[in-house]
């Protein structure tokens, strides 16, 4: 009896033995005839909903023209992206190819889990004077290359005609006060809200008032922290100006309602109910589709000076891996370039191009609006390059948005931002 | 007496393997380095070093985990008798003699179902300040808008209001198990004595539901305690930071702003809290029954 128990036991663990190496040596051959085809490059973008179709159709429009490299991808969740990379990076399990913000790049590259990309974009002969200069040294670390950017999406104006011309405005404002003054107007003529711009988190951060504040320092001439990122630096008189700008048209001024969210200030622009938004450029689409919406867009006004704007960057990293095959890094290359290089097509979903080349193309210069807002590619300037900076951007946005509802004194409020941003800046 | 062959412990530990296996893994492994982690400056990435007390020092200095802390507990003391009295409503509905009792035990359980980023999003939606449903009809009597998820005062009401909808169902199948295990020959004896419904009520159900009452209490703390999906979907832990609670705090600080080693710290924090108030309940709730 015993004896037989252990027979049919040791059967059964044969099997299942026997099972296991089947499948081992079947995922073996797999990986053997994968070998002879076209290489494969895998990614990972974070693009969903608007931005998602047009990203999709430049892949297949890569896989189409390409027949030695199949782009292959996973589109995770925006929420859960940054987590799954980290995880995926630190289980030297990532993509072969990554899309990141450039504010989320710097985060990740002092911890050594993305390539530096100067060698092989030596080797490769990538045409790098063919980049706009700002958002190329946006993606540079300690004079390293680690990605390239996609885009530059940056903080720029919509105004509705109809409004303007309804309010007698003839000129586009500049001004601050003169921004405040056509609200104002349009206020007063139509009943329509005058300067949409959130101020409240509700599903979403009120990011653009830290974006606001950043541009305005920066249009004074000076900058949100210090030049080797090490301190704040808006406790002075342009940060006062800048935030006194942002409290003034909730308080003051009136032309932005209180408790206003994200999704509460683009469908009041996008419903034509509002005069002037600041948002970036990412919102084109969604306006473009609606019908009766007659706007145009600028860049950022210097609103306090000269121009500058607030602006982001999707970039496209390669993770380190545990062993580099330098035919894949190629092809990972080839891929970042092709796309870098597809901007026109990017466009569509609002962005601005990255390569001069592609600001000359037909397919580029018959998309309406892009062009008025192009130029801000020049004036855009990137967030600070720190590890620190996703603590610091989140805290700045809650500390400036109880500054706004509460019409605190600048001063005060300027002062308690500082301690707090230094204070994160040096627990990294 | 044990089958003769047959090894109770041993074929026992077999079946239990696999999952014991998975929960080692997956449960006891990452409460163990959790700790361990709590200890080190480490951001995942690359390895850490070690700072022995530091980030529990830390912790008792910053003000935004005793915002966070005390968001949480606000949390706590929003929900838990709500959902207590509302499951318990709930439960005597659905094990009485209404006609509508079958309906309505699936119209309340219904919502639990759902996934938290589904209720989340459908509340923030439904609350919206300018264009939500809710809004709609308050201007349609006339009313102005409230600020729903965006004024300081309301906002974690607001998250409480979702979060009484979505949970109030577990509290009420939990409720009307125990109401039906108590003997109808009780309620029957009551009935012959005269006793009205109210009688009935506060004289048999409740006494004779505390056991289950005790248990749905630790449960539903314990749970309220642990709060982050409403709140990360709903709010993002606003207006500036209002809402911010601690597991939101302490996910932003592990994977935004990758400080493993002080978010492991502030769990462990959260974790000795709740263990506090779970014995502390289960010690005065059992006294009470003996």
């Amino acid at each position: 009896m015993r004896t037989h128990n252990r027979k049919r036991a040791f059967i059964a663990i044969a099997l299942i033995g026997l099972m296991m190496l089947s499948t081992l040596w079947a995922a073996g051959t797999q990986e053997q005839t994968k070998q002879e085809g076209p290489i494969e490059v895998t990614f990972w973008s974070l693009f969903t909903g608007g931005d998602g179709e047009f990203f999709d159709a430049m892949v297949d429009e890569f896989n189409r023209t390409h027949t030695d490299i199949v782009a292959k991808t996973d589109t995770v969740k925006f929420d859960n992206y940054y987590t799954k990379l980290t995880t995926a990076l630190s289980a030297n399990n990532a993509p072969d190819v990554v899309v990141v913000h450039q504010s989320n790049l710097l985060g990740y590259v002092p911890r050594g889990v993305f390539l530096p990309l100067d060698d092989l974009l030596a080797k490769n002969n990538a045409p790098m004077d063919d980049f706009v200069a700002a958002p190329l040294e946006a993606v540079k670390y300690d004079g390293k290359t680690y990605a390239l950017p996609l885009d530059v999406h940056a903080l720029i104006m919509y105004y509705n005609i109809d409004l303007f011309a309804e309010a007698g405005i003839t000129k586009v404002p500049q001004t601050y006060a003169e921004v405040i003054a056509a609200a104002q107007a349009v206020q007063a003529k139509t009943g329509a809200m005058g300067l949409a711009v959130d101020n409240t988190t509700a599903t979403y951060k009120a990011y653009t008032l830290t974006r606001l504040f950043m541009s305005m320092i920066e249009q004074q001439g000076t900058s949100f922290l210090n030049a080797d990122n090490s301190k704040a630096n808006f406790n002075n008189a342009a940060g006062e100006k800048a935030l006194k700008a942002l409290v003034d048209m909730v308080q003051l001024h009136k032309t932005t309602p209180a408790g206003l969210d994200y999704d509460g200030a683009v469908n009041a622009f996008r419903l034509g109910k509002a005069a002037i938004h600041f948002n970036g450029v990412w919102a084109t689409g969604s306006f473009e589709k609606q019908a009766d919406l007659n706007f145009k867009t600028a860049g950022l006004p210097p609103m306090l000076g000269k121009p500058a704007a607030w602006s982001g960057s999707h970039t496209l990293a390669i993770p380190a891996q545990r062993t580099e095959d330098p035919a894949k890094l190629d092809a990972a290359l080839t891929f970042i370039l092709w796309m870098t290089e597809h901007g026109d097509m990017w466009a569509k979903a609002g962005h601005i191009p990255t390569r001069l080349s592609v600001y000359e193309k037909e397919s580029f210069t018959s998309l309406p609006h892009r062009k008025d807002y192009a130029e801000a590619a020049a004036f855009a300037f990137a967030p600070p390059a720190t590890p620190a900076w996703e603590e610091v951007y989140s805290t700045t946005s809650d500390m400036l948005e109880y500054a706004v509802a509460n019409n605190q004194n600048v001063k005060t409020a300027l002062q308690a931002m500082e301690t707090r941003i230094n204070n994160i800046i040096a627990s990294y | 007496m044990a089958i003769p062959g047959n090894k109770d412990t041993r074929d026992g530990i077999i079946f239990a393997l696999p999952f014991l296996l998975v929960y080692l893994v997956f449960m006891v492994f990452p409460l163990g380095f959790g700790l361990f982690i709590s200890f080190f400056n480490w951001d995942i990435l690359s390895s850490g070093a070690f700072a022995g007390w530091a980030n529990y020092r830390r912790l008792f200095q910053d003000e935004l985990f005793f915002s966070s802390l005390w968001h949480t507990v606000e949390f706590v003391l929003i929900t838990t008798p709500v959902l207590m009295v509302l499951g318990f409503s709930m439960a005597l509905l659905v094990t009485g003699n209404s006609p509508l009792r079958k309906v309505s035990e699936n119209v309340f359980f219904i919502p639990y179902i759902l996934s938290m980023t589904v209720v989340g999003t459908l509340w923030a939606w439904l609350m919206q300040r300018d264009y939500g449903l809710l809004n709609q009809i308050v201007r349609q009597l006339g009313g102005e808008p409230v600020g729903w998820l965006t004024n300081p005062k309301q906002a974690m009401w607001s998250v409480g209001i979702a979060t009484y909808w979505w949970t109030a169902g577990f509290n009420m199948i939990l409720f009307s198990a125990g109401i039906k295990q108590i003997s109808k020959e009780i309620y029957e004896s009551s009935q012959i004595d005269g006793a009205n419904y109210f009688q009935t009520l506060f004289r048999i159900t409740i006494p004779l539901v505390k056991p289950t009452a005790a248990l749905c209490l630790i449960l539903q703390v314990i749970a309220s305690f642990n709060v982050f999906g409403q709140v990360y979907v709903m709010t993002g832990g606003g207006p500036h930071g209002r809402t911010r609670v601690l597991t939101q705090y302490i996910y932003e600080a592990g994977f935004r702003y990758f400080k493993m080693g002080y978010s492991a710290a502030m769990a462990y924090i959260l974790f000795l809290i709740i263990l506090v108030i779970s014995v502390i309940q289960y010690a005065a709730l059992g006294k009470e029954r003996s």
